[in-house]
């Protein structure tokens, strides 16, 4: 049974006078307890749709559905991994964990202990009482995936969130990251994920979802029936042939773009007359 | 030491300093307090609700650039009539009115400078309403406030003598409660004490810098501890290693980072949307229909206008193209002047240890310094040296205004030649520019864009200045005003002298007209060209 629907999402944005067509008639849904992963080239409106499911921005039209509900605002039921993280700077490890449970009323007492108890499990012993400026960035995304599952929400949404970090931080990342989503005794077990690195989305997801370059439509899926874990078999043939199998449709949705682009050039200009 | 004593003798109301210096700083202190209560919650508002940031900040704008002559009238028309306590807030409000402003505009930029990234998680994480304001917003703008708040202090210990020692219509109105401004206007108009007006100048200053290096500088240190500084990147790249000249730091960055983003006019129109410029038009007719309505209880009709322009001094409309040529001509030549000791000045002390152990205590005291007390003080000095009034008051004036233009200068020049990228000063090293090759075609190119940033500023302060620095006011009770020809003098006559309001605001808007039209034609092709020379980084 689907946790996260979305069907027929259309998104546009004002830009100086100018709209932009972001999400065209974009549809997927996203299962209990299923990892699915984004992927497409920048801008092609990926991180939107993110948001748009996170009730951070609203679709022009279409549907989403969050267990068979409109998603109209944020919930805690869906939390968000930022890709630059979105911490306060003027709070400290702790107190950044802390501040999603005091919005939900929570006692002081017990809501340091369960910050506390996250930070302990992404590995951030220690660092509780460190303000954001001081932490290395794969703290700083530890923390913030910290505050993210303290809340402890049933759909976990991760917009790029090892893109800002070096290659080996985000190796060890991706690796908590999984355990996470694998761990039975955590409530959280559906995983969104945005990426453009097509070997991540390959590595840590059940379902690749292949979106186009603007205005960014649904090209294709591919299912990864890799067995977990999966460091194991990053060398194995059917690896390579999954990542070549997005990287050709994402290749497809390029060119398919490139062949319109003319066309609605001069469907713009006649527009423009 | 016997001179000290000599001089006290001659004035017992010496003895009244204690109290005078208590009501002045608890003056100052009230006002302030006033304006951060009314800057913070203002700000918020204009910052997070989009009607009230529509009709409220062009509004605000326009308030901010009316000098404290503008709002003589009507202050004097309302609280004058209540007595002495009417007198004491009349004080308070003209000080609000020059103190408030940076305070607003400082919460309003910071909240706009809060990142997408950490708006958007707290939004996600649920804080909305109060709470955003107490988790995001409150600690975004806290060192906004302070630094704020600290040009707010400056700014009122600078138009303290205009604002406790008002002159209208040929009378002097004090305080009741006496205070500084006062005492030292006393001492240089009515008694030309000059050695009374040099000691109480060199107790202001004290008092000014006093608080500056150890209440204020602190205060911002501690606001900006560590936590969240590079977020905001808010820092300047070492200044150096003495106690003052780092803790003025912070006052760099206070006084770099708005008047840059928003006292600039030219800056401040193309912030505006098509919208808001036709609101800010309307409101600006309508504040000053609101100002002639207060005053004569009416709208103004034709009679009232034509009755402000045949009273005196009127009569002297004739001579304007003059004064205002004269007045250009005097705030071109404090211009020059300030840009090439500016220039010199501030690459000196950016580049060399030596000189900015030496310019950056120069420099905090500069500023300190409320620059309308030294006013008498250079006249007396001068008129004595001279012999000749006509001529001291036209260099006074040029020296008053070269020592408000120059730390603008002085300090965006700093600021710019510390900001010169490394790799830029790399090809310089690297292709062996030195001495004076290296400033001709390095530091100066680099620092252009500064440099007009900084003459807007200057322009723009001297303007403010020029209206107390053409105009002495009457010695004696009753007595005759020294002053030399000029818009800046005439702009005191009418409100001074006569207070003839309708002449007033025709000169002012005058003076807007003026401001405007530099900025639309020099300033901002300057700007535009020079931008191209600014590298990113």
């Amino acid at each position: 049974m689907s946790v996260v629907e979305v069907e027929n999402v259309t998104k546009t944005f004002v830009m100086e006078k100018s709209k932009i067509l972001v999400l065209d008639n974009v549809s997927f849904s996203v299962g209990n307890d299923e990892f699915v992963c984004l992927v497409g080239p920048s801008g092609c409106g990926k991180s939107t749709m993110l948001r748009i499911i996170a009730g951070l921005e609203k679709a022009d039209s279409g549907k989403i559905l969050f267990q068979g509900q409109p998603i109209t605002k944020p919930t805690p039921k869906i939390a968000m991994v930022f890709q630059l993280f979105g911490l306060l700077p003027w709070k400290t490890a702790l107190e950044n964990v802390e501040v999603p449970l005091e919005v939900l009323g929570m006692e002081k007492e017990k809501r340091k202990h369960i910050a506390e108890e996250y930070l302990n499990m992404v590995g951030l012993v220690g660092f509780e009482n460190t303000y954001p400026h001081d932490l290395s960035g794969g703290m700083k995304q530890r923390v913030g995936i910290a505050r993210a599952l303290a809340l402890k929400p049933d759909v976990l949404l991760m917009d790029e969130p090892f893109s800002s970090l070096d290659e080996l931080t985000a190796k060890t990342l991706r690796g908590l990251v999984l355990d996470i989503w694998r761990n039975p005794t955590l409530p959280t077990n559906t995983f969104i994920m945005v990426s453009h690195n097509v070997e991540e989305a390959v590595f840590m997801a059940d379902r690749v979802i292949v979106m186009s370059p603007r205005p960014g439509k649904v090209i294709g899926e591919v299912k990864i029936d890799i067995q977990r874990p999966r460091e194991e078999h990053l060398r194995d043939s059917a690896y390579f042939s999954l990542v070549d199998e997005v990287v050709e449709l994402l290749e497809k949705g390029k060119a398919k773009t490139k062949d319109e682009s003319p066309l609605s050039l001069t469907a713009n200009r006649a527009n423009n007359v | 030491m016997t001179w000290l004593i000599i001089t006290f003798v001659k004035n017992p109301e010496i003895k009244n300093l204690p109290l005078y210096t208590l009501s002045t700083v608890s003056r100052i202190t009230i006002t302030l307090l006033i304006s951060v209560a009314w800057g913070v919650s203002f700000g918020i508002f204009a910052a997070t609700n989009k009607w009230a940031s529509l009709i409220l900040t062009p509004f605000i704008d326009l308030l901010q650039s009316i000098p404290i002559l503008g709002y003589f009238p009507m202050v004097i028309g309302f609280l004058f009539s209540i007595g002495p306590l009417g007198i004491e807030l009349s004080v308070i409000v003209l000080l609000f009115t020059s103190m408030a402003w940076a305070i607003f505009f400082g919460v309003l930029g910071a909240i706009r400078g809060i990142p997408t990234n950490v708006a958007e998680s707290a939004r996600s994480f649920g804080l909305t309403g109060w709470r955003y304001i107490r988790h995001v917003v409150l600690p975004a703008i806290a060192p906004a406030v302070i630094s704020g708040a600290n040009l707010a202090w400056c700014d009122g210990w600078f138009f303290m003598i205009a604002a406790e020692y008002i002159q209208y219509k040929g009378a002097v109105v004090t305080p009741p409660s006496g205070g500084l401004g006062t005492l030292l206007a006393e001492a240089a108009y009515e008694y030309q004490d000059m050695s009374l007006a040099v000691i109480l100048l060199i107790f202001i200053t004290f008092i000014v810098v006093y608080f500056n290096t150890l209440t204020w500088h602190r205060l911002m240190e501690r606001a900006s501890t560590g936590t969240f500084k590079p977020v905001f990147k808010m820092d300047l790249s070492g200044v150096g290693k003495l106690g003052v000249a780092r803790a003025t730091r912070w006052l760099h960055f206070g006084r770099l980072h708005w008047p840059k983003s928003f006292s600039i006019a030219s800056q401040r129109l193309r912030r505006y949307s098509h919208i808001e410029k036709i609101i800010a038009a309307i409101l600006a007719i309508s504040a000053i229909f609101l100002v002639l309505y207060i005053v004569f209880g009416q709208f103004p009709t034709s009679a009232i206008i034509s009755e402000g322009f045949s009273k005196p001094p009127a009569e002297e409309l004739g001579s304007l193209p003059l004064m205002i040529a004269l007045t250009m001509g005097r705030l071109t030549i404090a211009y020059g002047i300030s840009l090439a000791v500016a220039i010199t000045m501030g690459v000196l002390a950016a580049e060399h240890k030596r000189f900015a152990t030496v310019f950056y205590p120069l420099y905090d005291i500069g500023q300190g310094v409320p620059i309308l007390a030294l006013f008498p003080v250079i006249f007396l000095g001068l008129k004595q040296l001279l012999g000749i009034e006509g001529v001291a008051l036209e260099l006074t004036c040029i020296v008053m205004l070269v020592l408000d233009m120059i730390w603008y200068m002085f300090l965006n020049i700093v600021s710019a030649v510390k900001n010169i990228p490394t790799e830029v000063k790399e090809v310089g090293q690297i292709f062996g520019f030195k001495g004076l090759k290296r400033v001709t075609h390095l530091v100066i190119p680099s620092i252009l864009p500064s440099i007009v940033t900084g003459s807007i500023l200057s322009w723009g302060t001297g303007w403010n200045t020029i209206i107390f620095a053409e105009y002495l006011p009457s010695t004696q009770q009753g007595g005759q005003p020294i002053s030399v020809l000029g818009l800046g003098s005439f702009l005191d006559k009418a409100g001074y002298e006569w207070g003839n309001t309708v002449l007033l605001v025709f000169l002012l808007s005058i003076v807007a007209l003026i401001v405007l039209s530099m900025e639309g034609f020099v300033w901002r092709r300057l700007l535009r060209k020079f931008e191209k020379y600014h590298v990113e980084v």
